[in-house]
């Protein structure tokens, strides 16, 4: 197969559901909404779930099942990212153009809008969003998906249908990536799809990100190719900020963690959750670690609470290429 | 080794103290009273703006005429059993036969009166009745209210800005002793940004001039930038190289700053300031604590909070830094401005790919940056070259498909063959919590 086959769109979007029969493993929350589309009767809800287990793709089809495939070019259906937009203003704004006017000549008389990653927004901002909701329901219903149905406030739950989407299974995945590796002509093996699964963690977008990844290679996958193209994409950058570090070297350790954070615009809580992850592999006395954990976990709380990301993770670099001296003195 | 002019070029002689020759005699007279055994007053009390060679004078003379001068740090004199024994032990002060003589030195002076230390000027007072060795206070602002018993008991010896004329002589000895080609006219300049400060004369020049044979007009551009940022490395200077937490929270008291501005200096030219991992460590602990109430302060604004925030951004690296940095280390703009700038651009290439990346694939532009971005990165450059229907599904421009070639793509390991590759297992990824 040619690269240019496996690169014409990104197979997440080819494999997208199109309809609610599409969609994977979700049969409790599609069947509620398919008797909702029977009904046209349709309530604010709350799509709560993991991430990468089809809570937009599960938007997507409803609104193309209720409104028909041109859902958006005919403007019943929008969608904003609540964590790209950065105030409660600029949302209501948007949902105020939005639900302005009704198309005319349709039997639906509201438009759809999808508040995407809704837990990213503050509690103030959701007590204003809730005031949204209320003053144009009768023009726009609003889905809001979230990865944590805990983070939004009561008073939001409480004028929306829950739905709760399943975490995706092994089988699930596999199910769905074997499907693909069929209709794209691809030989994939088991011990492939096994670390298929393992690293995608239960998120089906990167699971179908690996393997257009690893198609792009060659068309018979094995263990090697998936392993080749994590290793490639995730490109060790956190390991390689601790070892300068460790080596001593904190001015260029410092540099790689600020271009980390202000050119690949990564957030400190993210860069603290690699850290952690890499942290028992490094080679330090057992002891030092332990510190080093606790000091990590001061830096993750100490972020939450409002400090600078470069900060607070520059002292915890520092300290890490202190213990790392110490060491390197002993075993002289 | 290197080493700071400042110091190197001090001077050793009382006759090598440049300028203020009114002043250096009056000083020499009061110390001549005290080998007399009749001095006029117990104590001296020598006052003027930075860098006009108050502390140089005493050290010079202490060097020329075999004295010990003993540098009291502003917080010692607090401890009186410390003092008794630096200064009550000295009773051979009028001896001529060979014991080392002392002076005693207190710097920063000035320091405790605007504090609420009224403790420590009762305890300066008292010290300096019961002396028997010559006491030299050094003050920039000798005329506060609490200083006023002091003033008293001390004769007072005012020094003034160096003159142009003055700066230039000694620049000029400097450089020819460092083997630096330079005109007057550039020497001209750099006396005239010092206003009439030696110290910060000789330290600009051998910032632009260490190591070069030659000085151009070129060299002096670097100052040229910063003529108020001036003044912010000769408040680093002190930050950094201060004896006490007092001294070294004055130094930013007459900038016209925000603290935070201040900070992010500090906190940019701690690594080369402090070589010592250990020291560099403790240093960041301190920092970062300032930090957290800096986030305090605005969350709650709480502004009384920010005096705790300036004593551990100021006084906690200077605490922290015991090892002196190996040679002469400029301070420097931070590192942060220079790094941004510099990043501009792939900054905006790379979010405008997330943004396009977002929208298509119906994500936040952070997740499409973090997650997805680089398996797109992956396929483009897979394909280079061939411009791939991707490429255009996506509407990206001819800069950003290279800049995703030059992120994650390896032309050359593109040949090698896939068996070949070193399988290492990566760090799993795990979902992202909530940022």
């Amino acid at each position: 197969m040619s690269l240019t086959t496996v690169a014409t769109l990104p197979w997440v979007e080819k494999y997208r559901p199109k309809t609610l029969n599409d969609v994977v493993n979700q049969e409790e929350v599609i069947t509620s909404l398919k008797n909702i589309l029977k009904t046209k009767a349709v309530p604010h809800m709350l799509f709560a779930g993991p991430p990468g287990v089809g809570k937009t793709a599960t938007a997507h089809a409803f609104a193309r099942d209720l409104y028909g495939p041109n859902y958006i070019e005919d403007g019943w259906f929008v969608e904003i990212n609540a964590s790209d937009e950065r105030g409660i203003q600029t949302i209501r704004d948007k949902v105020k153009m939005f639900a302005r006017q009704i198309p005319m000549g349709g039997e639906i008389s509201f438009k759809i809008l999808l508040l995407d990653e809704s837990d990213q927004l503050t509690d103030d901002a959701q007590h204003a969003f809730r005031r949204v909701m209320e003053q144009y329901s009768s023009t726009c219903r609003f889905i809001l998906a979230a990865n944590y149905s805990n983070k939004i406030i009561e008073p939001i739950q409480s004028r929306c249908a829950v739905f709760r989407f399943r975490p995706l299974l092994k089988k699930d995945v596999i199910g769905r990536i074997k499907w693909i590796a069929e209709k794209e002509k691809l030989e994939v093996d088991d011990a492939a799809l096994e670390t298929i699964y393992e690293f995608s963690e239960g998120d089906m977008r990167r699971a179908i990100n690996i393997l257009q990844a690893s198609a792009s290679i060659t068309s018979k996958i094995d263990e090697k190719t998936v392993y080749y193209i994590l290793g490639y994409v995730s490109r060790g950058e956190i390991r390689k900020i601790l070892e300068l570090a460790m080596s001593g070297n904190f001015t260029q350790a410092r540099d790689e963690l600020r271009k980390l954070i202000y050119v690949q615009g990564l957030a400190g809580s993210d860069i603290v959750s690699a850290i952690y992850r890499e942290l028992f592999y490094l080679d330090l006395a057992e002891e030092d670690k332990l510190e080093l954990i606790d000091l990590l976990g001061e830096v993750d709380y100490r972020i939450a609470e409002g400090g600078t990301e470069e900060v607070q993770l520059m002292a915890f670099l520092a300290r890490l290429a202190a213990k790392s001296r110490k060491k390197m003195n002993i075993g002289r | 080794m290197p080493q700071l002019w400042t110091e190197k070029y001090r001077p050793k002689k009382v006759a090598e103290v440049v300028g203020n020759q009114d002043s250096v005699k009056t000083f020499i007279e009061w110390m001549k009273s005290w080998e007399m055994g009749k001095p006029s007053k117990k104590a001296a009390l020598l006052y003027g703006p930075a860098g006009v060679g108050k502390t140089s004078l005493v050290l010079a003379y202490g060097r020329e005429y075999g004295y010990d001068v003993i540098e009291v740090n502003a917080s010692d004199w607090r401890n009186e059993e410390k003092m008794k024994s630096i200064v009550g032990e000295s009773s051979q002060y009028a001896s001529l036969d060979g014991y080392s003589r002392k002076i005693i030195l207190v710097d920063e002076v000035d320091g405790i009166a605007g504090r609420e230390d009224a403790g420590g000027i009762l305890a300066l007072r008292k010290i300096i009745s019961e002396t028997r060795v010559p006491i030299v206070m050094v003050a920039n602002n000798p005329w506060d209210q609490k200083l006023a018993s002091i003033r008293e008991q001390s004769l007072i010896i005012e020094f003034k800005r160096l003159s142009k004329t003055a700066l230039i002589k000694r620049l000029r000895e400097i450089c020819e002793k460092e083997g630096i080609n330079v005109s007057d006219e550039l020497l001209s300049k750099l006396a005239e940004r010092s206003e009439g400060d030696l110290r910060s004369a000789v330290m600009d020049l051998q910032a632009v001039a260490a190591g070069k044979n030659t000085l151009t007009e070129k060299d002096l551009e670097v100052l040229g930038e910063r003529n108020r940022v001036r003044e912010i490395f000769e408040a680093l200077r002190y930050i950094f190289y201060a004896k006490s937490i007092r001294g070294a929270r004055a130094a930013i008291e007459g900038l016209e700053l925000e603290p935070k501005t201040i900070y992010t200096w500090v906190l940019d030219n701690a690594p080369t300031q402090i070589t010592d991992l250990d020291e560099l460590a403790e240093a960041f602990d301190l920092l970062a604590r300032a930090d957290i109430y800096f986030a305090r302060i605005e969350k709650l604004q709480m502004w009384r909070l920010m005096k705790y925030a300036i004593p551990l951004m100021t006084g906690g690296v200077a605490v922290a830094r015991r090892t002196p940095p190996k040679g002469f280390q400029k301070f420097t703009f931070p590192h942060k401005i220079r790094l941004l700038q510099q990043y501009k651009n792939e900054r905006e290439i790379r979010q405008s790919i997330a943004m396009k990346i977002a929208s298509k694939l119906h994500l936040s532009k952070y997740k499409a940056s973090k997650d997805v971005l680089p398996y797109i990165g992956f396929l483009i450059s897979r394909t280079y070259g061939s411009k791939p229907r991707i490429t255009e599904y996506f509407e990206f421009t001819i800069e950003e498909v290279e800049y995703l070639n030059k992120i994650y793509g390896r032309v050359e390991e593109e040949k090698t063959e896939i068996k070949d590759v070193k399988v290492e297992k990566p760090v799993k990824h795990s979902r992202r919590k909530s940022r």
